[in-house]
């Protein structure tokens, strides 16, 4: 049986603002289709309103066929007969999405059972079947908390494989994944876009380009551009497409490095960090020169953080870190991935600016002139942390760290969790700024590309394979 | 606190009842000048009237000066005992969680050990210890309020002070006053008001159950639960009297109750 989805005229309004706006699009069965588009681009309400369950209180209209059923318009009941059997949805978070206190086999089991309404012992053969296409043979007895992230990842694409749904919505499929994880993901995708249609949803220009098929690229609700992907990808059009696009690691022009060589600021010899009875690295040597900008490469959870802490000195370790100017604590500064973290909730960004201006006794602090520069507008400092995007709270993390003229900067993956295009921007402040300070700058990221592209050099830390 | 408009309507209901038996227990020495301990032999028993608005007891005393000398009591004591509890299991909760290790395991010790007996066993014992002292009774209570001020303390501390809000404004050099006040104290106003207002209905209820059986504070001291098995023998000739006392006292239990209300 082929699906086809196809929404017609798609609006979605909110009170004050239209979120989607005239979206008009086929999937015909077998396709594959991404949605490109930063994060606001109205790509997450698309996909409620393809499942028809958007949140209350949102003014619809158009229509949205799955099979020639208008989701839009149609009752629970007949809603449920198309979710699993025809529409099925792949989960952002694949580890939040499995019941954590069940065996994968059985949840597995379960998806035939109920969804497929098997018999018992067919859903169960079934399950483990899937489980050893998958390689997960081994691990059918495990509740999710004994698997890593991929097995997860694996057992959760499983449940929808299960289903035998003819069309598969991914929303955002590899958001927080490093990329040995990512590929995973497109993989199963790609075996997935083989028997039935696609529709992936993602800001990831990666994930765009291996999928292949048709690409529609997403603005503020509006469609910009269509095509396919390696038309588009390559030779893009419209303007807000070739930006995001030039904004891809890939396609940046390569900073100037710095070749002259400095004195040395900081060596560690010997370093080891442990967590609990793990030992996350050991036998680790590094020295920076002052001014240098290194960036710091290696798969999530291999200790990349963890060095940067002990070299900052808030985790213990041991081994050697030796500083060759002595510092004071606060010339030695962190940016971290998530900027809310870094700020304290609930006082105005501007109270803890001063904060710090008054702890350090910093005479006439050239607040104004660092908005400036940051390209921040002064007005936003009135506001909390959590009243600002995560990319202008990055700005105001690294503006609050200039403050301090720090000799030393660890930038703690500062833009995994930002848009393509602020990610870039701030990638080049923070280098720019750092060149300009004679601040050594240690990058952490799991993207060598990015890293590749501005840093003078770029070490990768390894040693977790084997954990 | 952020202003009085955004409290619950329970919190408002609690503040008003807690305010009237505030006023009453203030105002009644200040604007009637009656003395709870004046006896007037020839005029027991008496129902209210106007000259004795809650009416006067077996011995001819005033009720209206006698319950707000008790409620006078059960406030202080509350005040005293909260205090000292919340400022002891605040500072202990957050020393345990920033410097684990030993004096992590002492303090949890010492809590543990004071959990392990009734509350009002050990207020007992220590009451009995000197009967009839304010001292001993604040003592007690107090001893046996600041074990759950420090255990949620404690508890809600530990995430902070390992996340990384708290180490990113540790890394730009802010000594530990600026770490409490704007990271720790955040994270655990809510519940120590919370636990406060439970504390002191806690300790009000404390003191008048070893009043009630006589190891608390001594006659004619007017505390409401010594006032209550006072009034016990005359509930068939004087049933208002006896319902004086208790309705105060539940009063003052559902006020602090509903003050303790979370603000969502």
């Amino acid at each position: 049986m082929i699906v086809d989805l196809v929404i017609k005229n798609l609006v979605i309004k909110s009170e004050s603002q239209i979120l989607v706006d005239h979206l008009s699009l086929t999937l015909r069965g077998g396709e594959t289709l991404t949605i490109l588009g930063e994060t606001g681009a109205g790509k997450s309400l698309l996909a409620h309103a393809i499942l028809g369950d958007l949140p209350d209180g949102l003014s619809v209209s158009g229509a949205v066929y799955v099979g020639g059923v208008n989701m839009l318009s149609a009752g629970t009941v007949q809603r449920e007969s198309i979710w699993g059997k025809t529409l099925g949805m792949l989960p952002q978070e694949p580890r939040r999405a499995l019941s954590p206190l069940m065996k994968i086999s059985r949840q597995i089991a379960e998806v035939g059972r109920y969804v497929r309404a098997k018999p018992k012992t067919d859903a169960e053969q079934s399950a483990s079947q899937i489980l050893a296409s998958m390689g997960l043979a081994q691990d059918k007895d495990k509740v999710p908390s004994q698997l890593s992230g991929g097995m997860a990842q694996r057992a959760a694409f499983a449940c929808v494989w299960e289903t035998g749904c003819q069309v598969l919505l991914a929303d955002e499929p590899t958001k927080g994944l490093d990329s040995m994880l990512r590929d995973e993901v497109i993989s199963q995708l790609q075996s997935f876009a083989k028997q039935g249609s696609l529709l992936t949803i993602t800001h990831n220009i990666d994930v765009a380009r291996q999928l292949g098929g048709t690409v529609i690229v997403m603005q503020q609700g509006r469609v910009v551009e269509t095509a396919k992907a390696e038309d588009l990808l390559s030779s893009p059009k419209s303007t807000y497409a070739r930006a995001l696009i030039n904004a891809d690691a890939h396609n940046w022009t390569k900073l100037p490095t710095s070749t002259t060589a400095q004195s040395p600021l900081v060596t560690a010899t010997n370093v080891a960090v442990k967590r609990g009875n793990n030992i996350l690295f050991s036998n680790f040597n590094l020295t920076l020169a002052k001014g240098e900008i290194v960036g710091l490469c290696g798969p999530s959870g291999c200790g990349k953080t963890s060095l940067a802490d002990a070299l900052l000195g808030v985790l213990s370790y041991q081994g050697n870190i030796d500083f060759h100017h002595s510092l004071k604590r606060h010339q030695k500064l962190k940016l971290y991935q998530e900027p809310p973290n870094a700020f304290a909730a609930d006082v105005p960004l501007k109270r803890l600016l001063a904060d710090v201006v008054k702890q350090h006794k910093i005479a006439g602090a050239p607040l104004a002139s660092l908005c400036d520069t940051l390209g921040l507008d002064a007005s936003l400092l009135e506001r909390t942390a959590t009243e600002v995007s995560g990319g202008e709270l990055q700005r105001v993390a690294l503006l609050r760290a200039l403050l301090l003229k720090p000799s030393f900067l660890v930038a703690d993956e500062p833009t995994s969790r930002l848009d393509l295009i602020t990610s870039e921007k701030i990638t080049r402040l923070l280098v720019d700024q750092c060149r300009a300070m004679q601040c050594t700058l240690l990058f952490i990221s799991h993207d060598h590309i990015q890293l590749s592209k501005v840093c003078d050099r770029v070490i990768t830390l390894e040693q977790c394979a084997k954990r | 606190m952020s202003g009085l408009s955004r409290l619950s309507i329970k919190r408002w209901v609690g503040l008003v009842l807690l305010g009237l038996l505030l006023v009453l227990a203030v105002g009644e020495p200040l604007l009637l000048n009656g003395d709870p301990n004046k006896q007037n032999l020839s005029a027991g028993l008496i129902s209210p009237n106007v000259q004795y608005w809650l009416g006067t007891d077996q011995y001819g005393r005033n009720m209206l000066a006698r319950i707000a000398g008790g409620l006078r009591i059960s406030f202080l004591l509350a005040l005293f005992c909260v205090g000292t509890a919340a400022v002891s299991g605040v500072l202990a909760g957050v020393l345990a969680a920033w410097q684990r290790g030993w004096i992590d395991i002492t303090l949890n010790f010492i809590a543990n050990t004071i959990l392990a007996l009734p509350g009002l066993v050990l207020i007992l014992i220590f009451a009995a210890l000197i009967p009839g002292s304010f001292a001993m009774l604040y003592l007690a209570i107090s001893l046996v309020l600041w074990v759950e001020f420090f255990r949620v303390v404690r508890a809600l501390t530990l995430p902070v002070i390992s996340g990384p809000q708290l180490q990113s404004s540790q890394i730009l050099g802010f000594g530990p006053v600026y770490l409490f006040r704007r990271h720790i104290w955040p994270a655990i106003r809510h519940d120590v008001f919370s636990l406060a207002a439970f504390g002191a209905a806690t300790s009000i209820i404390a003191m008048s159950s070893v009043g009630f059986v006589y190891v608390g504070l001594k006659p004619p001291t007017p505390e409401l639960g010594l006032m209550i098995v006072e009034l016990f023998p005359y509930y068939h000739e004087a049933p208002w009297l006896l319902a004086e006392p208790i309705t105060v006292l539940f009063m003052l239990v559902l006020g602090f109750h509903l003050l303790a209300d979370k603000p969502q």
